[in-house]
């Protein structure tokens, strides 16, 4: 409980989980993954979930991103209750409110860069016009992939992969961008640089990320270190 | 490698289960064809050797089936050997029935009065004593509404005769069949008519008649029973053609199911090469696999073969009791040719994709995202390999056109077909990006997964695409043949009912209550004068009909009879008429005399057709004599023709009834047409099992592709909805492509053999019907969609993350 503030507001929580609870399985393969989280996320701020492998912070991402119901308790983002709404609502929400980046198959192979990026905005039945081309082209240059906006993801790097997940993330100027492992598969110079853009959006466009790793060097970018051991927040 | 073959059937037998279902519909297909063949052959076994069971001989022609023996020697054979002689045979004799004129294809033949030589099972009613009783046979009596008490009029003139149907019977023995049977003596007063096949005798046969031979019933039985079952065995060879393409398509689909999975544990298969598996050892696990699934699918086909046959044995027995079809044996050769077609096509069709698997490096298990992207490469030897065989197929084609040469026609069509088919990763995804334009960004998407491997969608288009141009020949080759039937019918056929009264001219009054009949479209009134004709013994009508066109079916071409000739109808003649074409007769009205000559037509009744100028040169006051009528479409022939004959009957009026011939036609055709789409559909089907399989199996690999949309904001509703479209560009496509090759075939059908046939055929393309068939395949495709769409749409998306 050390770096969340208990007094926060609406206005300085972008999402908050409330005696969050997760169970895998059915009787004797029953699996408490996630024992009665509390947690508030600040706005506006960079922060790292850590915690040794199979501790649940990916189960405690998913939930709080809205995809996978919870067991038991509340998750809050926006103001919205994640449990009130059904599975149409829920992915609308996940549309317009939350932004991901996965350790690896983030992008769908058979579109371009570009179409990637753009993605989310064509899923909720945008049209995808100049003024749209131009903001993809100004996140992925901001992003240093704006020479590759044409390729398809088996021609582009690993880091350049992660960084066209991270523009895509970014379009729909979430309130929350979840990143699970996002450097997980990169060596360390190409994580520096993702991590660096990570913080850049935090900074620049007052994004909040919450980002899932067991890598300490990459929690340092963070702003507040959230660790998880065996279901809780320690 | 024995628990890694055990572990991997385990996990994966449940993603053979479409191509599997393949296979069984294939070998089902084949056993049933198997069953009712060895049906029909104890069917007529069982029935054939009926009327000469109690024969110590039987008398037949020598060179049947070419000759046959000749009527007055038969008969008096018969005669001769009196109680101890029982021949078959028939007559075909106009009848009619409750007022009405039967089928033209109305035969009677003899039933013996004697226990020992009657063959005919009774159903209902008794066995006719003596002359003027009948029983007809049952099949008939149902499709033609006789009853046992109707009183039938067969023949004409002096020889007609009424009788009464005491009876009626079950005739199982095709030689000897006829619709109605009479006693002997009876059917002798027909005697100029009747044909006999055989004499059964008991005894001595004595003198044989001219051309005749005598044989032992057995062996007179097996005779006839080879000429049938060869036919019946053509037959059965017609039906495997079309089991053969289903098989076909089962082996595109297998292949693919067998590429897909193979693609996708390709990872799996590296990382056993890794750990020290040998190639052989991999390759040996994975065709056990595919052994396995051909075993047990081919099983499954040949049990549901079993069923199906005896089942559809009963159901032709129960509904067609006119077709001789007995207790089938168990075809066992059948069996086993179905089950070896199975499992060979099976292996044979796993081949290619496990000799991908041997070529897997262990290092591709260490090469990271190898799975995701599995864009085959075309390459440049298949496209120029299809282009080769595109080009000699089409000129191949052209040369049959011109030579009118089947077999290079075949030869021509195959080539073609197998041209397309390899061009299909080259062509097809081209298609796909056409048509999925025109779903809009919603099918944006589909489209891009449609074509992400050309050639996984090249093969899963291929079956379908087999399915839908043999489906587009049939439909537009029946409907060519049809409208030129119509037309050669509607030349023999012109006028649909001719109502004729020579004696007394046709009232307003009868004339308007034809026109009020209901099924009768149109009528006119035909003027004419009765006439003397000389060659001819009783008075004619003699007419002309200017507005003929307004009725007849040729367009009135029949009636357009030049100045100085007659047109006779010669079926309506009868064989009694003496006339041949190009005679010169003298035809007097009253005093009036013109010297005309003789053109032979049918189809419009007892009336001589001549221009205007000819008829006034006979007479100055034509009256009306007869009535045309053009029947409305889709009238009852049978019910059309019994309400004009209650209202020509009063008068002494005569009804030529020409759209019985159409009805017939009708049935004819229809019934080909739905047989040839009904096994064509088997095809069809299975390509769309097919489809459904590489969705489902599509579905699977993406299972993280459609997590990750899902969590990017992709609905249930929309992801459903993407992989329906995709389902439908993939068929719609292969509709497409496989109606432009279809109709083209068709059209080189008609110009190399149809129109040999039938010279003034044109190609009759049925666009409404193929219009449904590319519905038909749309909507198919939204249901192969829906199970792999259900399946995807379930996972969360949390869950789908987290797959490998
Ligand atoms: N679908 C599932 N069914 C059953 N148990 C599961 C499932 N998903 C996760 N678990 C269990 O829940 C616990 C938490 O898993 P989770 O994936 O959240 O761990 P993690 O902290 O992300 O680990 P890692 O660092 O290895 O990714 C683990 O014990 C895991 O075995
Ligand atoms: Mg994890």
């Amino acid at each position: 409980m050390t770096t969340t503030t208990r007094q926060a507001t609406q206005e300085t929580v972008a999402a908050s989980a409330r005696n969050l609870t997760k169970t895998y399985g059915k009787g004797d393969a029953r699996v408490h993954a996630l024992r009665g989280i509390d947690l508030d996320l600040p706005r506006g701020r960079f922060i790292a979930i850590m915690g040794p492998s199979g501790s649940g912070k990916s189960t405690l991402m998913h939930c709080l991103a809205g995809l996978d119901q919870a067991s038991g308790g509340t998750v809050t983002v926006a103001g919205t209750d994640l449990g009130s709404l059904d599975d149409d609502a829920l992915t609308i929400f996940r549309r317009e409110h939350i932004g991901f980046v996965f350790q690896s198959f983030n992008l769908l192979p058979m579109l371009t860069a570009e179409e990637n990026i753009v993605l989310p905005l064509e899923l909720g039945g945008r049209r995808i016009d100049d003024a749209v081309r131009e903001r993809a082209r100004m996140l992925a240059d901001t992003l240093g992939v704006a020479d590759r906006l044409g390729h398809r993801p088996a021609e582009l790097s690993g880091g350049q992969q992660q960084r066209v997940a991270i523009a895509r993330a970014l379009i729909t100027q979430p309130d929350l961008l979840f990143a699970d492992e996002p450097t997980g598969n990169l060596d360390s110079t190409t994580s520096a640089e993702v991590l660096d853009h990570l913080r850049r959006s935090v900074r620049e466009l007052g994004q909040t990320v919450v980002m899932v790793t067991h890598e300490r060097d990459a929690a340092t970018y963070a702003d507040h270190v959230v660790t998880v051991q065996d279901g809780r927040i320690v | 490698m024995h628990t890694v073959f055990l572990a991997s059937l385990r996990t994966h037998i449940r993603r053979y289960v479409a191509a599997a279902i393949a296979v069984t519909v294939a070998v089902a297909f084949v056993v049933v064809v198997g069953v009712l063949t060895s049906g029909a052959h104890s069917g007529l076994m069982d029935g054939l050797g009926a009327p000469y069971r109690n024969a110590d001989h039987v008398v037949s022609p020598t060179g049947w089936p070419s000759s046959e023996l000749d009527p007055k020697a038969a008969i008096a054979f018969t005669e001769r050997h009196g109680e101890n002689a029982s021949a078959t045979g028939r007559a075909t004799l106009p009848a009619r029935a409750n007022g009405r004129k039967l089928s033209e294809l109305t035969t009677v033949g003899p039933i013996a009065t004697s226990e020992k030589w009657r063959w005919q099972k009774l159903s209902s009613g008794r066995f006719p004593a003596r002359a003027g009783e009948a029983v007809v046979d049952v099949y008939f009596a149902t499709a033609e509404n006789v009853a046992v008490g109707d009183r039938v009029r067969i023949g004409e003139g002096v020889a007609a005769t009424d009788v009464e149907v005491v009876g009626l019977v079950e005739s199982p023995s095709p030689p000897a069949q006829a619709s109605m049977y009479v006693t002997w003596p009876q059917l002798l007063r027909w005697r100029d008519q009747v044909h006999l096949n055989a004499v059964a005798v008991r005894g001595e046969v004595g003198r044989l008649p001219e051309g005749a031979k005598a044989q032992s019933p057995e062996g007179f039985a097996a005779e006839r029973l080879t000429y049938v079952q060869n036919r019946v065995n053509s037959l059965a060879v017609m039906l495997l053609l079309f089991a053969g393409v289903a098989i076909f398509v089962s082996v595109l689909v297998i292949a693919n199911t067998f590429s897909i999975l193979f693609a996708q544990r390709l990872r799996d298969f590296a990382l056993l090469r890794c750990i020290g598996a040998t190639r052989r050892q991999v390759v040996r696990s994975v065709r056990r696999e595919a052994a396995v699934v051909g075993v047990l699918a081919s099983l499954a086909g040949a049990l549901v073969g079993i069923g199906l046959g005896y089942g559809l044995t009963a159901l032709i027995g129960a509904l067609a009791p006119g077709v001789p079809m007995g207790a089938a044996e168990l075809p066992v050769l059948w069996l086993l040719g179905g089950f070896a077609v199975g499992l060979v096509v099976t292996m044979v069709a796993s081949w290619l994709p496990t000799r991908r698997v041997v070529r897997v490096s262990p290092l591709a298990a260490l090469r990271p995202d190898t799975a995701v992207d599995v864009h085959t490469a075309t390459g440049r030897v298949r496209p120029a390999f299809a282009a080769i065989l595109l080009v000699t197929g089409s000129a191949l084609l052209g040369v049959a056109m011109v030579q009118d040469s089947t077999a290079l026609m075949v030869a021509g069509g195959g080539s073609v077909f197998a041209g397309v088919l390899l061009f299909g990763p080259v062509l097809v995804p081209r298609l796909v990006w056409i048509t999925g334009a025109l779903l809009g960004p919603a099918g944006r998407l589909a489209t891009k997964h449609a074509v992400r491997n050309p050639r996984r969608t090249a093969t899963t288009t291929a079956s379908l695409l087999v399915g839908v141009t043999l489906t587009t020949a049939v439909l537009t080759g029946m409907t060519t043949w049809r409208s030129a039937l119509d037309e050669q019918i509607g030349r023999d056929h012109p006028i649909d009912v001719a109502l004729t009264s020579p004696k007394e001219p046709v009232t307003t009054d009868l004339l308007n209550r034809v026109r009020h009949t209901p099924g009768v479209e149109r009528a006119i009134p035909v003027d004419g004068a009765v006439a003397r004709v000389s060659g001819l013994d009783e008075p004619i009508l003699v007419v002309t009909v200017p507005a003929a066109a307004q009725v007849a079916r040729d367009g009135g071409a029949f009636a357009r009879v030049e100045p100085g000739k007659i047109g006779i109808d010669s079926e309506a003649f009868g064989k009694n008429l003496s006339l041949r074409p190009g005679d010169r007769v003298t035809v007097r009205v009253g005093d009036r005399r013109a010297r005309l000559q003789v053109a032979v037509g049918t189809g419009w009744g007892p009336a001589g057709v001549v221009a205007p100028e000819t008829l006034a040169t006979l007479t100055d006051a034509p009256e009306p004599h007869a009535v045309w009528i053009r029947a409305t479409s889709g009238a009852d022939p049978a019910r059309l023709g019994g309400d004009l004959d209650k209202l020509a009957d009063p008068v002494g009026a005569t009804i030529e009834n020409g759209l019985r011939t159409w009805e017939s036609l009708d049935r004819q055709l229809g019934i080909y047409t739905w047989s040839a789409l009904g096994l064509t559909g088997i095809a069809v089907v299975i390509a769309l099992i097919g489809i459904a399989n590489t969705l489902g199996l599509s579905v699977l690999e993406r299972a993280r592709e459609h997590a990750m949309l899902r969590a990017l904001g992709l609905t249930r509703g929309q992801l459903r909805r993407m992989l329906a479209a995709e389902a439908v560009l993939l068929s719609v496509v292969a509709t497409l492509l496989g109606t432009v090759i279809g109709v083209v075939f068709a059209w080189v059908g008609h110009e190399t053999f149809v129109k040999r046939a039938l010279r003034e055929a044109t190609l009759q393309v049925p666009w409404p019907s193929l219009g449904v068939v590319v519905l038909i395949a749309a909507l198919a495709g939204l249901l192969a969609a829906v199970l792999p769409a259900r399946r995807a749409a379930r996972v969360t998306p949390a869950a789908g993350l987290s797959l490998d």
